[in-house]
């Protein structure tokens, strides 16, 4: 399944796709409506597809990582884990985690950085013992969003005795940590591959920048780490290290997007040059869960 | 190494942090942080403040806006400007590259017409040295200069370069000869900005601070405005390069980035921050290392190149460090009404790549102090 996947991914959809939840400031471009639309569609074909469904979860997190995707699926994978009896149909959810206090009908809490708070139908509050899932859209929920880093769609959201359709256990993290891992493994790779692509055609000095050790065997080194991400990601014991398998590709993420930046010279900062993309993904994508309590 | 300051060289700090935390002067700082998105700041009050003072271009003469004090002045009040936040590159790029190699090459007329604006923070100025195929390897640029009359013509196009929408003049590097040495054949002219003949587009990029895409068609530049001899820009550069590859401004950048991550980083941070700040305070000593040279008039290749990479490379790490360890709170812009530490970190983030790139890239230097240092084969 993740074969066709990969294939809807292709072609012209793919830059749309990587620019599809960017917000630029002040420089033209796309309106917010038109990468709305680009989301929806996205959402659309990935059910379609039977994203939802698919038994390898790693595998669609990572594809969905290497080109960028920026949607509520990977919340709605959780949610559908806490929830598994709720019908959900194909509706998006949001996980909100945040302390919250609440009686049996309703809830009470503000939770930050919640991913596309103004276009999913439910949220799974999260992050006590217990966590409910309520419907978006009740007047009792406001959202305002971020202006943060990854110019993305994260929100603050504010719910106050917002009623709750069910009730569930504490949100186990493993198998969201792992996905979020395989993600970053994804970005990492296609990050990888933009600056392995700039390396080889940047001319200075009368050659391809790639051509100095300093860098390709930076990129080197880089394609072996993210090659053995990928093994932790993808390993059966995988949900057993869940927290430090993230924490890895975490890492990673972040330290391959540093070094596409500065291959890439001033060239990368450009607002139309994907580097700079994959670096301020990285930073928002690495600190996305709920950091493991010590 | 730590830097030893004479108590009047004390004192002056002393009144640089005065003015630099007025509360109107904070104030101003915060706002030109929160200017809406695609605009950006230029000169402020308080470089008009410093500048009456004397004090923005401190080391220049008293005749040309300075007060004739030594680099040791200048580098307090370029660190101090940075520790307190004061948006430095419109500041860096027409006094301290511009406006420092006009003084220290330019003829007097040159001084006469330029240096006071500069000094008293009413004018600026920008670098137009990258191409679009030419950024480390600036011998092999591509901007011509035809002679025309006992001028020259310029024809070429300019990018990468900040603050022109600010900027009254620039200081271009183009081709007046070509011969079997690359870098032989540049010459260095002082251009008009907004006049016929040159044509800025802005390229937006990751940072605060758009950049430009500057077309110079074949605008006349008389031999006046060149800065040095015809042919000798490399000399100027030479002597320029060792004032503005000190590291003092990424240190200052680092000390800053620091001191708000120490004050938000949650419990358990302690050892690594202890290992950043140990890297700061190392990067600290060799900007000043820099400094005390030029002092002295010994700039030294090999501490430059040292300092320039170190400052900026741990610059870098600082702020990364700090998405690590604040989690998400570090994202928030100073554009967020819930932003910490006024948004400092989300500005270090988006900064911290071309610190590392911007005067001399990491690899250069590394690469400068492998075959010059070390003496490993080129
Ligand atoms: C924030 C910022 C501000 C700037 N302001 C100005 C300005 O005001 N005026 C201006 O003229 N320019 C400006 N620049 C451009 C700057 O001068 C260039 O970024 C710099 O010269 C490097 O060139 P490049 O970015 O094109 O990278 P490239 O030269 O294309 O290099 C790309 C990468 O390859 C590496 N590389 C290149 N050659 C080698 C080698 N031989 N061995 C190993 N690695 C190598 C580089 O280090 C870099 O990591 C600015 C840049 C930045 C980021």
């Amino acid at each position: 399944m993740t074969t066709t996947i990969a294939e809807f991914f292709e072609g012209d959809l793919a830059p749309l796709v990587r620019r599809m939840a960017d917000r630029p400031r002040g420089e033209g471009g796309d309106t917010d409506d038109d990468r709305r639309e680009t989301r929806a569609m996205v959402w659309e074909g990935l059910t379609g597809l039977g994203a939802l469904d698919d038994g390898d979860a790693a595998g669609l997190a990572e594809l969905l990582g290497s080109v960028l995707y920026q949607g509520p699926l990977l919340d709605t994978l959780t949610a559908r884990e806490l929830f598994p009896d709720a019908d959900l149909g194909h509706a998006p959810v949001a996980l909100a985690a945040g302390s919250y206090s609440g009686q049996d009908e309703t809830i009470t809490a503000r939770c930050d950085f919640v991913g596309f708070a103004d276009e999913v139908e439910h949220f799974a509050v999260v992050g006590g013992d217990r966590s409910a899932l309520v419907r978006a859209g009740h007047p009792s929920i406001t959202t305002r969003r971020h202006e943060e880093t990854g110019r993305g769609e994260l929100h603050r959201v504010d719910f106050t005795d917002t009623p709750v359709t069910t009730w569930a256990g504490p949100v186990d993290w493993a198998p969201a940590r792992v996905r979020q891992a395989a993600y970053l493994v994804g970005l990492a790779q296609a990050a990888i591959d933009h600056a392995v692509g700039y390396a080889k055609t940047r001319r200075q000095f009368g050659r391809a920048i790639g051509a100095n050790q300093a860098l390709s065997f930076r990129l080197a080194e880089m394609s072996m780490r993210v090659d053995a991400a990928r093994l932790l990601v993808h390993d059966r014991d995988a949900a057993a290290h869940a927290a430090a398998t993230l924490a890895e590709a975490a890492d990673l993420a972040r330290t391959v997007t540093v070094q596409t930046m500065q291959i890439h010279g001033a060239a990368g900062m450009r607002s139309d040059d994907d580097a700079q993309l994959y670096y301020r993904r990285a930073a928002a994508e690495s600190v996305r869960l709920p950091q493991p309590q010590e | 190494m730590t830097p030893v300051f004479t108590p009047e060289q004390e004192g002056f700090r002393e009144k640089v942090c005065a003015l630099l935390c007025e509360d109107v002067v904070r104030a101003e700082i915060a706002q030109s942080r929160r200017t809406p998105y695609g605009e950006e700041s230029g000169l402020l009050d308080v470089h008009r403040r410093l500048g009456k003072l004397g004090w923005l271009a401190i080391n220049w003469p008293e005749r040309y806006g300075g007060s004739g004090a030594t680099i040791v002045e200048k580098a307090i009040v370029t660190e101090e400007m940075i520790r307190h936040g004061v948006p430095e590159n419109v500041h860096s790029l027409g006094v301290d590259i511009v406006g420092n190699a006009i003084n220290l090459m330019g003829t007097d007329e040159q001084k006469e017409r330029y240096l006071p604006g500069l000094a008293r923070g009413e004018t600026t100025a920008n670098v137009l040295f990258s191409e679009p195929d030419v950024g480390s390897d600036l011998g092999s640029l591509a901007t011509r200069a035809e002679p025309d009359g006992d001028g020259h013509r310029l024809t070429g196009r300019k990018i990468y370069n900040m603050k022109a929408q600010h900027s009254d003049f620039a200081l271009c590097a183009a081709r007046t000869s070509t011969g079997p040495v690359d870098y032989a054949g540049i010459t260095l002219f002082l251009v008009p900005l907004h006049t016929l003949g040159t044509v800025i587009e802005p390229v937006w990029n990751l940072s605060e601070e758009r950049f430009d895409l500057i077309t110079l068609d074949g605008i006349r530049i008389g031999r006046e405005d060149v800065l040095g001899e015809v042919d000798d820009g490399w000399q100027v550069l030479n002597r320029v390069l060792p004032f503005e590859r000190t590291g003092l401004d990424h240190s200052a950048k680092a000390e800053r980035t620091l001191a708000a991550l120490r004050e938000h980083a949650p419990p358990g941070s302690g050892e690594r921050l202890a290992r950043l700040e140990t890297r700061v305070r190392a990067a600290r000593l060799l900007a000043w290392r820099c400094i005390a040279n030029l002092h002295e008039g010994k700039p030294d290749e090999i501490h430059s190149a040292t300092a320039k990479w170190y400052t900026s490379e741990t610059a870098k790490e600082v702020s990364v460090a700090a998405v690590e360890l604040l989690g998400p709170r570090a994202l928030l812009d100073a554009r967020d009404p819930d932003a910490i530490a006024d948004g400092v970190f989300d500005a270090a983030f988006r900064e911290a790549p071309g610190l590392t790139l911007a005067q001399g890239s990491s690899e250069i230097m590394l690469y400068f102090v492998a075959t010059s240092k070390l003496g490993l084969p080129s």
